[in-house]
């Protein structure tokens, strides 16, 4: 059953067009990237999403209701964390939580069990009763990530979620995004820049521009559909790389570069003429000591569609 | 409305200001100066300038003539009078004004300065349930530090008046009418003016200034007041109060139609 779903929503801001009959929808306890240069949208459809903008058409339904009619009952099942902490400097760790805890209506009596594991799990724990104001970036994000959770949303928006933290923190935010969707079956809707995280976590991307959903689909299935064709690494015997270099040429639609420490990188090659490269090396008395196919990657597919600009969905 | 959440929301706005130095102190300041400072000082002024009784004399008598009529001749007692009934009592209605416009401002223009307002605007809180919340949070602290420092004011002016007056001559009517009716008139006038404002400017600075016009006002009733345009009596105090409240209530129900997240997050 789908979370969300997107019908043709076009929303302006005056002239400007944010987003352009955008219809998509989101699965329940998926792991959901909205791709995109800034100014694509990804903020404009999550805000649409939380009723905290209407669109100029189209409809939109989150948890099968409309967060313009029934924003609090939608709001009350998400969470989101904003690009950049927004915290109040004034508050401590803890009175933060608390302060939402009780905005989402948290039952009373689990307010402070929940508090003290929440600022345990994001390493926070002996700065609880410290003013946000004295946190570094990375313990702010860490905390707004803690205040996203204090209710247990169905639904998590995460805008950014890895900027200004250090690896090992974005290892741990990379664990609570995977935990939250397979084990507790909660659905994550992460906007990013960051194509790599996008294709870690990601169970689908959305690829917008200029308010536009470029492409829509699995990660792999984007890389594979923007780049058909693979790169392969080649290690052979230096002294046949002029041989093998020769050969490689002569096959139809093959660009050969040679690369350092001895290996051949070719480009362009159907998937499935890799084996028959293999053969033909190994048939002319070439000794192949290694072929290593590069998968496209969601890096590749975004910066294909992104200067593209055409819808492929 | 979700009673718990607008007591989140106004426990969280009550917290920050309280640990916000630039905005504590006008409003200690303000309510010290007002309430105990001056009528500490105008009380004993004329025994502090024992050789300028004629000028207090003076002073009093090119007091407007309606004035004059109400407090009699010339006395220390008269002074006693007049001073904290006629010329600081007034001024009293600054205080909720303004620890309400301060408040109002750092709870609307101040948190989107911040920008915590948008994490707000995320939370299950509907429109109406954060209009009122943060209406609270600048209601309810103005009238609170304007009943306090009117119990105060009373306690001061009849202890310092105490030799002269030999009893406990203060609060008057008028005075108790102005402090229970017309002073959460005159906050709820203050934190109006800034939710106005509020809607229209971006940052806290634009806010207060703007904000501030709302005082005029105020500035006014002093001025007619110690004129003798006014004379402020039980009814008159209670035909005030009605007006201040009818214009806020008018204001804020002007603000509440465009109070929405669809409007506020436009100004993030």
């Amino acid at each position: 059953m789908p979370v969300i779903v997107l019908d043709h929503v076009v929303h302006r801001y005056g002239d400007t067009v944010a987003l352009r009959d955008l219809s998509l929808t989101v699965a329940e306890g998926e792991v959901f990237s909205l791709l995109g240069h800034n100014g694509a949208g990804k903020t404009t459809t999550v805000r649409i999403v939380n009723g905290l903008l209407a669109p100029e058409s189209g409809t939109v339904e989150v948890f099968g209701k409309s967060p313009l009619t029934d924003g609090a009952d939608v709001r009350r099942r998400t969470a989101v964390l904003t690009e950049s902490p927004t915290l109040d400097d004034r508050l401590t760790a803890r009175e933060t939580l608390r302060a939402f805890a009780e905005m989402y209506d948290v039952p009373s009596h689990t307010i402070a069990p929940k508090i003290d594991a929440l600022l345990v799990e994001f390493g926070i724990a002996e700065r609880g009763n410290d003013r946000v104001g004295g946190f570094s970036r990375g313990m702010k994000q860490r905390l707004s990530l803690a205040r996203a959770l204090v209710h247990d949303p169905d639904l998590l928006f995460l805008d950014e979620p890895t900027a200004g933290l250090d690896p090992a923190a974005t290892q741990q935010l990379h664990q609570t995004v995977r935990q939250m969707a397979r084990s507790r079956g909660r659905t994550v809707v992460l906007c990013t820049h960051n194509l790599i995280e996008a294709q870690a976590l990601s169970d689908r991307v959305a690829v917008l521009g200029g308010g536009a959903l470029l492409a829509l689909g699995t990660p792999a299935e984007l890389a594979h559909r923007m780049s058909p064709r693979l790169e392969v690494s080649i290690e052979i015997d230096p002294a046949r790389h002029a041989d093998a270099a020769l050969l490689l040429a002569s096959l139809d639609g093959l660009t050969v570069a040679t690369e350092r420490n001895g290996v051949l990188r070719v480009g362009g090659i159907p998937r499935e003429r890799v084996p028959d490269i293999a053969s033909r090396l190994v048939g002319h008395g070439i000794p192949l000591y290694r072929l290593d196919p590069h998968e496209p990657t969601l890096t590749d597919a975004y910066f294909a569609l992104q200067q593209a600009g055409g819808g492929i969905t | 409305m979700n009673r718990r959440i607008i007591a989140a929301i106004v426990r969280k706005d009550l917290r920050v200001v309280r640990r916000s130095r630039a905005l504590m102190t006008p409003l200690i300041v303000l309510p010290v100066l007002l309430m105990i400072v001056f009528p500490t000082v105008f009380t004993y002024l004329p025994r502090m300038m024992g050789g300028a009784r004629e000028s207090f004399a003076e002073m009093f008598r090119n007091l407007p003539d309606p004035v004059k009529r109400q407090f009699g001749e010339f006395t220390q007692a008269t002074w006693i009078r007049v001073v904290h009934t006629q010329m600081l009592a007034p001024l009293m209605l600054l205080v909720p004004f303004m620890v309400a416009n301060v408040i109002a401002a750092d709870g609307f223009a101040g948190e989107r300065e911040r920008k915590t307002l948008e994490p707000l605007l995320y939370t299950p809180a509907t429109d109406a349930e954060l209009f009122v919340a943060k209406l609270l949070a600048a209601w309810i602290p103005a009238v609170m530090i304007a009943f306090g420092g009117a119990f105060v004011y009373a306690v001061i002016v009849n202890v310092t008046a105490w030799p002269v007056m030999q009893r406990v001559f203060f609060p008057d009517i008028t005075w108790v009418v102005m402090v229970l009716w017309m002073a959460p008139a005159f906050a709820a006038l203050g934190l109006a003016g800034m939710l106005l404002v509020s809607l229209r400017v971006r940052g806290m600075q634009e806010a207060t200034q703007l904000g501030g016009l709302f005082v005029l006002p105020v500035i006014a009733l002093v001025v007619g007041e110690v004129r003798g345009a006014i004379l402020l009596g039980p009814f008159k105090a209670v035909a005030i109060g009605v007006l201040v409240w009818a214009i806020a209530g008018a204001l804020l129900a002007f603000g509440i139609g465009r109070f929405k997240r669809t409007t506020l997050v436009g100004k993030l």
